[in-house]
């Protein structure tokens, strides 16, 4: 089914419909992949996997990088071909709806910050800036499934 | 100066079991066809792409006053939609949806189901609604219904077995749909019964 995953993060449950997310970004991975000219570098990965982080913060990194993906990859990320820019749209939608939901456990202090979390996320961004912004955000939609192969 | 064309009026979508259809009134030009062509507003591209839209490439320029949005209605937030009409070089203004979107108010409609006596099993066939959807099934034995029971299905496939039967005995069965990214149900189906093979007074 369109599965939803539900997503537990302490005490903070949280319902993605992760299926759906990674069919509109399988659909255009490789379109995406592609106008990334730099393969050996990584925003999300670099210097350390997301693997690395201490299960404790996860919640707080995945809410970070919602906010990340929504306020500065996607809007830079429109291309000449409208069917990407559709799946694109889908995606970023899907994930504006789940930074809601995620911003609703960080309200309710159950989403703690800790120091790696808040360390790691400043690592990312250091790699985003980077790059120019058309690169960083493209590189970074073209890392999606690195972070949905965390969370999952 | 040609008159400028009148805009699409009468948006609206029909959303049933999580298939979106738009829909809108013709604009009728004498001896002229007319086409149309849809766009679409998510509210991340309202709230964080400077309110741009995205054409709907399948709806492009088409004679028909029908689009299927389904596929791009595709996260639970508030979709705008928007038509507009062409002749030639003629353009009308946008016509707008009246109100915004959102797919978790689509209308859900209990699965058609065929329920089975095979021998001494009792199984159901139920309609492939789409990925979207799992069903819940209740089966019970005629006038207890104490005894119902529930399965929850996720996949369907072709049959699904619920229960063996006790000889000559009647069981009913009931299922309603659920779609998981809206977490919302449908009403139940009818109840439909059947009677297992053999004799109840086998057991006099």
């Amino acid at each position: 089914t369109a599965g939803n995953k539900i997503l537990h993060f302490g005490a903070c449950r949280v319902s993605m419909s992760m299926t759906e997310i990674r069919a509109g970004f399988t659909a255009i991975k490789a379109n995406i992949q592609a106008r990334d000219p730099i393969r050996t570098l990584s925003i999300l990965s670099y210097p350390h996997s997301l693997h690395k982080l201490n299960s404790s913060d996860r919640c707080c990194i995945t809410h970070h990088l919602f906010n990340f993906y929504v306020d500065k990859v996607f809007k830079h990320c429109k291309t000449e071909d409208s069917y990407v820019n559709r799946k694109i749209s889908s995606i970023a939608n899907s994930f504006l709806s789940m930074k809601r939901k995620l911003g609703q456990c960080h309200e309710q202090n159950q989403c703690v910050c800790g120091q790696e979390s808040s360390e790691k996320f400043k690592q990312i961004l250091a790699n985003y800036e980077g790059l120019n912004v058309t690169s960083a955000a493209m590189k970074s939609l073209g890392e999606l499934d690195i972070l949905l192969d965390w969370m999952e | 100066e040609e008159a400028l064309l009148p805009a699409p009026q009468n948006i609206s979508i029909l959303s049933t079991n999580m298939k979106h259809i738009l829909t809108w009134s013709p604009v009728i030009i004498q001896g002229e066809t007319v086409r149309y062509s849809v766009e679409f507003q998510g509210e991340y591209e309202r709230v964080y792409a400077s309110e741009s839209w995205i054409p709907i490439s399948e709806c492009s320029l088409i004679t028909a006053t029908v689009c299927n949005i389904t596929e791009d209605i595709s996260a639970s937030v508030a979709y705008n939609l928007r038509v507009r009409a062409d002749i030639g070089a003629r353009r009308s203004e946008w016509g707008t949806l009246k109100g915004l979107f959102n797919r978790n108010t689509t209308s859900l409609t209990p699965p058609v189901m065929k329920v089975i006596a095979d021998g001494y099993h009792l199984l159901v066939e139920l309609e492939d609604m789409g990925p979207a959807f799992q069903f819940r099934v209740l089966c019970w034995k005629k006038g207890q219904e104490r005894t119902m029971q529930q399965k929850v299905v996720k996949e369907v496939s072709s049959v699904v077995h619920l229960d063996t039967m006790e000889a000559g005995a009647e069981y009913c069965v009931k299922a309603q749909s659920y779609v998981e990214a809206i977490n919302r149900n449908s009403n139940f189906s009818q109840t439909q019964c059947v009677r297992a093979q053999g004799d109840t007074s086998m057991w006099l």
